[in-house]
């Protein structure tokens, strides 16, 4: 290390070498020098792959969309297709409500319990989906808590399958995805103001219609952000479906991984993700403009 | 910040969610010292031998080994690249315009599967890369935008006039940035480097397509051991798991505030 | 300051660790297996191995489909064990090398079917079968035809091999000759009669291991099996037993091949012989039971070892056969029928 009074001598040094015009210059190029690694990263390692995938998909020599059609040709297909829509969008539907009351309890409690239950939120997150999926299976399985509490109470006497089945698969979305619509709807909830409260219940609004009319339309936004987070993430999700579902269940991302690395099928492959990429691009964009509408809906009210 | 009377519907409803949101942790925890060879919750007996299998299987700490190594590479590639850009877009705001800092976050945009088959096909089949630096170079690419954003935002509230000022008085403008301006965004970097890290650890989507003969990673290797072995000793990993990932956040709260970080 | 130092011991942290991975120069041999005997061939068959010719043997597990993928298009892999019909397909696709018997010094004590069981590539290694598994406890009537997988007391019952899997196809021809006719001449019946059993069926598997577990918690009772997954199965459950069939079982073998993009091609020649040997072949046997089928003719076994075994050549040359070529040559036409059968 050196001293402090040597540093100082050593930039003062320094500094008698540069020109004042270099700093200009270097003050025009020298910021786009400093993102050029990260672009270039970005270019190469994701742009360029990932588009790679997406012309390889339109690359079948009988024509650019014979790998489409020969994709919707199969009624297997369409039925994962609409299969993994059909999941993500109730995995959406469960943690838009359990999100909701979660985050509004989180947004109304006082400074130090709030602090816990975000905790608890988002701890989930930090956690592997490997580890996640798997603590359902404890919890569905033969010998897990609900059978082994159905069967205790009385209700059954042999235990049921509710492992890899669709709904075990919807539960485990959920319960990936609850966190980050809670992380989404804490904020809009915790910004409404207390006046608009006051003003409603002033104006002889029931609490329930403070509710509808208040709460409800201010959190659209953070609505619409978390549910299409929840809907791309769980349309992407490979290891729930697969560990909770099984082969009856096939989503896309499953579907992708089989026909890649089991069956060997890459131009199906590569159709499956351009699929997917459209999709989550379709819905950012969706995600944008109903945002957009939402704002200013509530802006000309 | 307001508060409101919950009606005690909602503050079921709230409960209830937090119940499912911790609920399967607690289970896990349960399962992993119950002494059956199946899960069972409410443990049957009590034992640690799941804990000492973990220790036992040669490929959970080698695979950890690996995923120690992959995470540290790729998070700190991704720091360079992040602090680089984060730094650009903060204190450059004339030159770079807005929008280009959008595009740091395009990994988050696409889907992380198609990702990792486009990498599959790209670094190994292409550029027949070994395994240890194509994990490596992806996890980066997963990492970075937790870097752009949480550095650029302790980046937001620098006061560059500061770092101007002490060039201006003759210091060399690389010098300044050591001294001046890294010590103040520590907590930013801080931040970055544990979601970063926390990102790669727990990485499938990638690592699924990516890993080759020896070198697989944590997650690969408990998902392919929950896939043919049902016993407790995939909870013993978990709650070990979920055990370092509470003292990190135990050490983010501490010094910097939960709530913080993850806006 | 001292964000710097802090910064500067990270990276020399980070090479620390990273450093080893790059280096490691030892001479190593990649072997690619099912993971489900390791705990006997690591100690037994691989490390002897690795002390007799100073060489670092590094292990890669998985389902066979996806261990022939990463071989064939990462490479990096010198041995691959894969069942008849994966091999098969490796062989199709131009993804291993020849052997040259001549090089093989234990090469005449093996039995004429496990010599060239697919022209002139690696040899078989164990012969095994393939049949049905089940609680015994969980039936009153035992199960003595493949056609019993279809009684209607089997609902969500049954564990069944996914179509990428040896087992898969074998389940269509047996459907078809309990439906009366043959799968290769009328797919249609075969299919039909496979959407009959849909109802029985409670998860499809993919490798061995997955089905012991589906076993093991009860989530299943019955299922389709190798003979090498019995003994786990049988430990992990009691109640479980190998069903006598009327149809008989089908016959099963593993065979052993060296990827063609191998780099280590005359070592691997050398693990090749030494898993063919006598006293390799004879402590496999004895040691894991079920499925380790002896290939070596001079492996003398008790009456008690053989009875959990395929053993010699008769046993071999008795059950029926997977007619592999007959089979892949329809394995695109089935794969899209069976998906559309268990898929919707």
């Amino acid at each position: 290390m050196p001293t402090g009074k040597a540093a100082g001598t050593r930039c003062s040094g320094s500094n008698l070498s540069h020109s004042p015009s270099i700093i200009r210059r270097l003050s025009v190029i020298g910021p786009w020098v400093l993102v050029l690694p990260a672009s270039l990263a970005l270019l190469l390692l994701l742009v360029l792959p990932v588009a790679g995938t997406l012309m390889e998909s339109f690359g079948n020599p009988k024509g650019i969309w014979e790998n489409y059609r020969l994709f919707f040709s199969s009624s297997y297909n369409r039925a994962v297709l609409i299969r993994s829509f059909w999941i993500a969008l109730q995995a959406t539907a469960v943690s838009l409500v359990a999100g909701f009351f979660g985050a509004y309890m989180i947004a109304n409690s006082r400074p130090g319990l709030k602090r816990v239950l975000l905790i608890v939120s988002v701890f989930p997150l930090l956690t592997g989906v490997v580890v996640r999926s798997f603590s359902w299976m404890a919890i569905l399985g033969r010998n897990g808590i609900v059978n082994t509490a159905l069967i205790q109470l009385g209700l059954i006497d042999q235990p049921l399958s509710l492992l890899f089945t669709q709904g075990a698969v919807i539960v485990g979305l959920a319960y990936l995805f609850t966190p980050l619509m809670i992380l989404s709807l804490v904020g809009v909830l915790e910004t409404i103001e207390d006046d608009l409260y006051l003003a409603a219940e002033s104006l002889g609004a029931s609490p329930f219609g403070v509710f509808r009319q208040v709460t409800l339309p201010l959190a659209v936004p953070g609505m619409i952000v978390g549910s299409v987070l929840v809907f791309t993430g769980s349309l992407a999700t490979f290891v729930t479906p697969r560990l909770l579902g099984g082969e009856p269940q096939m989503t896309l991302a499953t579907l992708l991984y089989q026909k890649a690395m089991i069956s060997f099928d890459w131009e199906a492959a590569n159709t499956i993700a351009a699929i997917m990429m459209a999709v989550t691009i379709l819905c950012v964009f969706l995600m944008g403009w109903l945002v957009r509408r939402a704002t200013s809906a509530r802006v000309a009210q | 910040m307001n508060r409101r009377k919950l009606h005690p519907l909602m503050q079921l409803a709230g409960w209830l969610v937090m119940l499912f949101l911790i609920g399967p942790v607690v289970i896990v925890l349960g399962t992993s010292v119950s002494d059956t060879t199946y899960l069972a919750f409410p443990p049957k007996g009590l034992t640690l031998r799941w804990f000492e299998n973990v220790f036992a299987q040669d490929s959970f700490l080698s695979t950890f080994a690996i995923s120690m190594q992959v995470a540290a590479g790729g998070t700190l590639l991704a720091l360079v690249l992040g602090l680089a850009a984060a730094y650009a877009l903060a204190r450059y705001r004339t030159t770079i315009p807005a929008w280009y800092g959008s595009v740091f976050f395009l990994p988050f945009f696409i889907p992380e599967i198609v990702f990792g088959f486009s990498l599959l096909k790209t670094l190994i089949v292409l550029f027949e890369l070994p395994v240890m630096p194509s994990l490596i170079l992806g996890h980066a690419i997963l990492c970075l935008p937790y870097m752009v954003r949480v550095i650029g935002a302790s980046l937001a509230s620098f006061d560059f006039s500061i770092k101007e000022a002490a060039v201006s008085l003759g210091m060399h403008p690389v010098r300044a940035f050591w001294t001046i301006v890294l010590p103040n965004i520590r907590s930013g970097m801080i931040a970055g480097v544990v979601l970063a890290f926390i990102t790669s650890l727990n990485d499938m989507a990638v690592a699924l397509f990516l890993t080759g003969p020896g070198i697989s990673t944590l997650p690969i290797e408990v998902f392919t051991y929950v896939e043919q072995f049902f016993d407790p000793t995939v909870s013993a990993v978990s709650v070990l798991l979920m055990a370092v990932t509470t003292i990190v956040m135990i050490l983010i709260e501490r010094s910097l505030g939960l709530s913080k970080t993850i806006k | 300051m001292s964000s710097m130092v802090s910064l500067m011991r990270m990276a020399a942290f980070v090479t620390g660790i990273a450093l080893p991975v790059f280096a490691s120069a030892q001479e190593k041999l990649v072997i690619s297996d099912w993971g489900y005997a390791n705990d006997f061939l690591v100690p037994k068959v691989y490390e002897p191995f690795e002390k007799a010719n100073n060489v670092k043997i590094v292990i890669e597990t998985g389902g066979a489909p996806e261990r022939l993928n990463k071989a064939r298009i990462r490479g990096g892999v010198d041995i691959i064990y894969l069942t008849d019909k994966f091999s098969q397909i490796g062989i199709d696709q131009g993804a291993f090398d020849k052997i040259d018997a001549s090089k093989l010094a234990n090469f005449d004590e093996l039995y004429d079917a496990a010599k060239h069981p697919q022209g002139d590539y690696g040899p078989a290694v164990t012969f095994g079968r393939y049949g049905i598994v089940y609680d015994k406890t969980r039936t009153a009537t035992p199960i003595t035809s493949w056609c019993d997988l279809w009684r209607p007391d089997f609902k969500g019952a049954i564990a069944m091999p996914g179509f990428n899997t040896t087992g898969g196809p074998s389940v269509v021809m047996m459907a078809a000759k309990c439906a009366g006719t043959d799968a290769f001449s009328d797919p249609d019946a075969a299919f039909r009669k496979m959407a009959e059993l849909k109802p029985n069926i409670v998860k499809t598997f993919s490798s061995g291991s997955e089905l012991t577990n589906l076993l093991s918690t009860g989530e299943a009772f019955i299922g389709l099996a190798q003979d090498y997954a019995f003994p786990a199965i049988k430990a992990a459950n009691a109640n479980i037993g190998w069903a006598e069939l009327k149809e008989g079982d089908f016959a099963m073998m593993n065979t052993i091949n060296i990827p063609a993009n191998s780099k280590n091609k005359e070592l691997a020649l050398k693990f090749i012989d030494w898993q063919i040997s006598k006293d390799i072949q004879q402590i496999s046997s004895i040691a894991l039971g079920g499925g380790q089928g002896p290939v070596n003719k001079n492996v003398e076994l008790t009456p008690e070892q053989a009875s959990r075994l395929v053993y010699g050549e008769k046993a071999v040359t008795s059950m029926q056969t997977n007619p592999y070529e007959k089979l892949l040559a329809v394995n695109a036409d089935w794969e899209s029928r069976w998906n559309t059968v268990f898929g919707q």
